[in-house]
């Protein structure tokens, strides 16, 4: 175990370095899908069919294709085609848009948990169709989606480590097998790398838990 | 866009056996999902016994185990173990491993692959039994108990099929995942599909590619795309030909599988 402690602090600085890459990933892919999926749930809802149809095949589309093949096809395969993405951009922009697709389902279904007799109240007070989901449907509908929301960026900071598998990026799954190979300290190395995703995990768990006991309502 | 749609670099798709080599691909990852969900459905019903069972220690245990897999990436995991996994392991299995599999799926490295899926999934699976048990009123099982049911009997006739039909939906959302999760398996170099694809576009000896690398991996991305949609349609299916058989609306567990999509009501 003391061996274990230190080669924690002999490679303190590329672990640490590594955390942060993977923090910074996680938190700019989670802007990403935050607004591109509240954008794919206002087509899913949106009044038109065609509008509806396009936001449900970004759905279909995006959930069901594994990240390896989006991250391979947004950097190697558009750089092969002659666009100069760089490996931070392709490496956003895939798990900000594959994450997206389940934010977006999960704002829908919060939308549709709200009772269709609040809106037809609503209308019936004079609001018009925007202002009943602005005030009405939207502020009780965020409250519904917290816990799912939580869940998705779970599984966000745990597919950040497939983006640094894939593209030159180093997250700290990176350094604890840049570590482990100069080292040969495989399960120490690999220890204090789950250490730092079980920290992330665990954070973002509790987080969610405290927006959730002081917002949600659960029906 | 022009690149994109010119039939020139659509070609490879006819050419030669192409298309029949990503295919070929494609059934290693099927196979490595579907032996993956199997040995999960099983190790996470252990799971979610241990951590229902009436002994606080075996509880606690199985909490923890399930908490820590559940929360690592299943990435981390496939690599730690191709790296870490005691070549014994990989004899062990090289050995053991039935010879109607094919040959990619005999070797070693692919032990390393289907254990650590099956370390994650058992975990996620876990929960969804446990809380597919859990949502069962107590009523049920103490009348199973005043009826002279041991507790294997209650679990077997009274319990598990109607937990077992809460997490259906939750399974299958699962299953998809892990569908996806195996062209991980590419990173520690298991010839599965998107390892296809990378040798169809890799460059040969004077330079050039048999095939481009964007058209090739939409084309496997949409093998993915629909295999798991043609996953949700059946499981919707079988979903309402259950409520129109058994005649009661069956209230399925929501929000333990990995990746959610929808709200608990």
């Amino acid at each position: 175990m003391s061996s274990w402690l230190e080669l924690l602090t002999d490679n303190f600085d590329a672990l640490a370095s590594g955390f942060w890459v993977t923090l910074r990933l996680v938190v700019a892919s989670f802007a990403v899908a935050i607004v591109v999926g509240t954008l794919v749930a206002g087509l899913r809802i949106a009044p038109s069919k065609w509008l509806q149809r396009l936001g449900g095949v970004y759905v279909e589309t995006f959930r069901n294709i594994p990240l390896l093949v989006l991250l391979i096809i947004s950097h190697a395969g558009l750089r092969r085609a002659g666009v100069p993405i760089g490996p931070w951009t392709a490496g956003v922009a895939s798990l900000g848009l594959y994450t997206a697709a389940y934010v977006a389902e999960v704002l829908r279904s919060g939308v549709f948990a709200v009772s269709r007799g609040q809106i037809d109240a609503a209308l019936s007070l004079g609001f018009d169709q925007l202002q009943a989901l602005r005030r009405i449907v939207l502020p009780q509908a965020f409250r519904t989606v917290i816990a799912p929301l939580g869940s998705i960026t779970i599984a966000m900071i745990k597919n950040s480590a497939i983006v640094g598998a894939v593209l030159a990026i180093n997250d700290i799954l990176k350094e604890g097998r840049l570590i482990a190979s100069r080292t040969f300290e495989t399960d120490a190395a690999f220890f204090w790398a789950a250490v730092g995703y079980l920290l992330l995990t665990g954070a973002a768990t509790v987080a969610f838990r405290q927006l959730e006991s002081r917002y949600a309502i659960r029906r | 866009m022009g690149y994109l749609f010119d039939p020139d670099n659509w070609e490879w798709l006819v050419t030669a056996n192409n298309l029949e080599f990503l295919l070929e691909g494609f059934l290693v990852n099927i196979e490595i999902a579907l032996i993956a969900l199997v040995c999960s459905l099983i190790g996470g019903l252990a799971l979610a016994l241990a951590r229902l069972s009436r002994n606080p220690a075996l509880r606690l245990v199985a909490g923890a185990w399930v908490d820590v897999w559940r929360n690592l990436p299943v990435l981390f995991v496939i690599l730690y173990l191709a790296l870490a996994m005691p070549t014994s392991w990989r004899e062990a299995y090289e050995n053991a491993a039935p010879g109607f599999l094919p040959d990619v799926l005999q070797t070693g490295r692919v032990f390393a692959a289907l254990l650590a899926l099956v370390l994650y999934n058992s975990a996620v699976l876990a929960e969804i039994m446990r809380a597919g048990i859990q949502s069962l009123d107590r009523g049920q099982s103490e009348a199973a108990a005043a009826l002279g049911l041991s507790y294997w009997q209650r679990m077997r006739i009274v319990i598990l099929p109607q937990g077992l039909r809460r997490m259906l939906p939750a399974t299958v959302s699962q299953l998809i995942t892990l569908n996806k999760d195996t062209t991980l398996v590419y990173i520690i170099g298991i010839q599965e599909v998107a390892r296809h694809g990378r040798i169809l576009t890799g460059y040969n000896f004077f330079g050039g590619v048999q095939a481009p690398l964007l058209q090739v991996f939409i084309v496997i991305g949409l093998m993915f795309v629909v295999t798991n949609l043609a996953l949700s349609r059946l499981s919707r299916h079988l979903e309402i030909r259950e409520r129109e058989r058994t005649g009661t609306e069956v209230e399925p567990v929501m929000g333990l599988e990995d990746q959610v999509a929808t709200v608990e009501r």
